[in-house]
């Protein structure tokens, strides 16, 4: 009993890094724009199927389709950043949760539209077990979190050292003040945004080859989950939703260990209801931010 | 007198007049309808008005309150299992099974409203979300009452006396009275004293509260009225397709209704029918593919958020308003 719980903490830990790699970005976006990216999901499904694509049209392998599907995830929300997102600079909550909405149904129709509905087999991955302990692991999970560490280390240095991070800070705490100074509002939104759904689609394709399926409709779950870790994290502060992904990953499995499988997607719901309810600024700021 | 900028036009005089014009010769329209159409265009009319009855509900909740939710299609959901379990289980009466699916939505969104209410703008519009998700959850896990994902299917015809109702162009004729009496329902709603209580809680609601109307109760009765609207319409679905499974609960029947009321115009009364005959029996008269409609409902939505936020029904009321003048100068 005692180690099937510590597998399941170890499981958890492991998708709670997929998520807060997800969440990481939309809280920085959340951070320059004010607005929740009710697409955020769908980018990760974009990532994911950008290297499904090229893994089974063109066998490449693993490697270069985790480039392809981040690259290719960030072509198309480029296009999006320019089109859609940089309008919602200063526009009213409504406008920013309806555009996103509608680029979701727009993405995740058109992968459907184009490739079908059913589920996929993403081929791939560094699934050779790794014996530590007494309990084997895929090398695949340990990249997962190794990544998902060195990203947020990545993003800490960046938020608080370069020329991107201080502007991407001065953006979250006042527009009309980086109007003032000459910072590129739009380009700074545009960027995030791109870095944010990069990370989105990163977070899918090392995902892929852990869930195996890939299929049109995932992201929707993903959009919600991400909901609760960046509430729980608070919004705006990318530190918070590492601890609060993993926070997230464990519980979800710990419930479907000892309760049940079905149960473990109410998880984040529940999770969101009570933030939402009692500490809508999060777990780990005491005041408010935005 | 002196014109300012924010002097109200005068409506012409006759306005309410070619108002009930105009919706009097859509009705008669739609009543000769079956005589002319054949059946796959009637069905598309009746899914457009049973898509009528949520959107109505949304249309109260977002237009005459300002709250966005995504949960109308968990209360449509609702009351088509609501009827469908009265019908298979205890074998009563279509209209019996119409307003137990209202009273039921209704009463499943007071503990739901409770706390989503307390919420506000975006942390709404995701906790609604959540509903819908939770609702999913529910039907397909809670096997022994909807049968899981094999659904729950062979619903009895609908009865109405000693007519059981089985024809296309039957179902059209119920389902466009039940239309009707809702929408005119809706308007004594919004036309009375409360329904100006609630577009004064849209527009200030400190204000509101100050001149003493109990804004969180009217928020919860707005809430629980937009779910019988819901639950209405879930009952009607269920009776016309005669299945009813987990699908219900999938995210295109949110996304379609609101397309169906922020494409005609939120907080109108026409915005909702037009919204729903041009989003709904449209694309269904023409056979498109619920993925290409979905890409076009994305479309839409990006086209009213940054080119059309009133919708489409402000284009409308000039039609009227223009129609009105030419009564008045001929």
């Amino acid at each position: 009993m005692g180690s099937f719980i510590l597998e399941q903490i170890v499981n958890g830990v492991i998708t709670g890094s997929m998520y807060a790699l997800v969440a990481a970005g939309m809280t920085m976006i959340f951070g320059v724009l004010r607005a929740i990216n009710f697409a955020h999901g769908e980018y990760y499904m974009l990532g994911t199927f950008g290297a499904w694509l090229v893994i089974s049209k063109l066998d490449a392998p693993y490697a270069v389709s985790i480039v392809a599907g981040v690259a290719i995830a960030a072509l198309i929300a480029a296009l999006i950043g320019r089109l859609v997102m940089q309008r919602l600079v200063g526009a009213p909550f409504q406008a920013g949760v309806l555009a996103t909405i509608g680029v979701s149904l727009i993405l995740q129709n058109a992968v459907i539209l184009a490739f079908g509905g059913g589920y996929k087999v993403f081929e791939g991955g560094w699934i050779e077990p790794v014996q530590i302990g007494s309990f084997g692991m895929a090398q695949q999970r340990i990249v997962l979190v190794v990544t998902a560490l060195a990203v947020f280390a990545g993003l800490e240095w960046m938020v608080r050292k370069t020329r991107m991070g201080k502007a991407i800070r001065a953006v979250s705490q006042n527009i009309e003040c980086c109007h003032v100074n000459g910072i590129d509002v739009e380009s700074v939104v545009r960027r995030t945004f791109l870095l944010g759904t990069a990370l989105a689609a990163l977070s899918g394709v090392l995902t892929a080859p852990v869930n195996v399926s890939v299929y049109g409709g995932m992201g929707e779950s993903i959009t919600l989950k991400t909901f609760a870790v960046i509430v729980m994290g608070g919004m705006g502060n990318v530190r918070g939703t590492l601890i609060a992904g993993i926070l997230l990953g464990v519980v979800e499995a710990l419930v479907s260990g000892l309760i049940g499988l079905q149960y473990r997607d109410s998880v984040g719901f529940v999770a969101l209801l009570l933030m939402l309810m009692f500490r809508p600024h999060g777990l780990f700021t005491q005041k408010a931010r935005f | 007198m002196s014109v300012t900028l924010d002097t109200p036009h005068a409506p012409p005089p006759r306005l309410p007049a070619v108002r009930w014009g105009t919706a009097a010769l859509a009705l008669a329209a739609l009543a000769l309808a079956p005589l002319f159409l054949g059946n796959y265009y009637l069905h598309a009319l009746i899914i457009a008005m049973i898509f009528l009855l949520p959107a109505h509900g949304l249309n109260l909740i977002l237009g005459y309150t300002g709250m966005l939710s995504l949960a109308q299609g968990v209360f449509f959901g609702l009351g088509a299992y609501t009827s469908a379990l009265l019908a298979m289980h205890f074998g009563t009466p279509f209209v019996v099974n119409l307003f137990a699916a209202a009273a039921v939505a209704a009463l499943i969104a007071l503990p739901l409203g409770i706390p989503a209410l307390r919420l506000r703008a975006t942390s709404f519009v995701m906790c609604t979300l959540g509903f819908v998700v939770i609702a999913q959850t529910v039907a397909k896990n809670w096997t022994d009452l909807t049968r899981g994902d094999m659904g729950l299917s062979g619903l009895a015809r609908p009865r109405i006396g000693d007519i059981v109702i089985s024809q296309i162009p039957q179902y059209f004729y119920l389902i466009l009275a039940v239309a009707v009496l809702a929408m005119l329902a809706f308007i004594a709603l919004i036309r009375s004293p409360a329904g100006r209580c609630m577009v004064a809680i849209r527009d200030n609601e400190t204000l509101a509260e100050s001149l003493g109307i109990p804004t969180w109760t009217y928020k919860l009765v707005v809430f629980m009225l937009s779910a019988a609207f819901a639950g209405l319409g879930g009952s009607l679905y269920a009776h016309y397709e005669t299945v009813v499974s987990p699908l219900v609960f999938q995210m295109y029947y949110s996304n379609t209704i609101l397309i169906i009321v922020l494409g005609g115009g939120v907080g109108r009364v026409p915005g909702a029918i037009i919204g729903s005959f041009l989003f709904v029996a449209v694309t269904e008269a023409l056979r498109i593919t619920p993925e290409l409609r979905l890409i076009i409902y994305g479309f839409v939505l990006l086209l009213l958020v940054f080119m059309f936020p009133q919708g489409l029904a402000p284009l409308v009321e000039r039609g009227t308003e223009w129609l009105a003048r030419l009564g008045r100068k001929a």
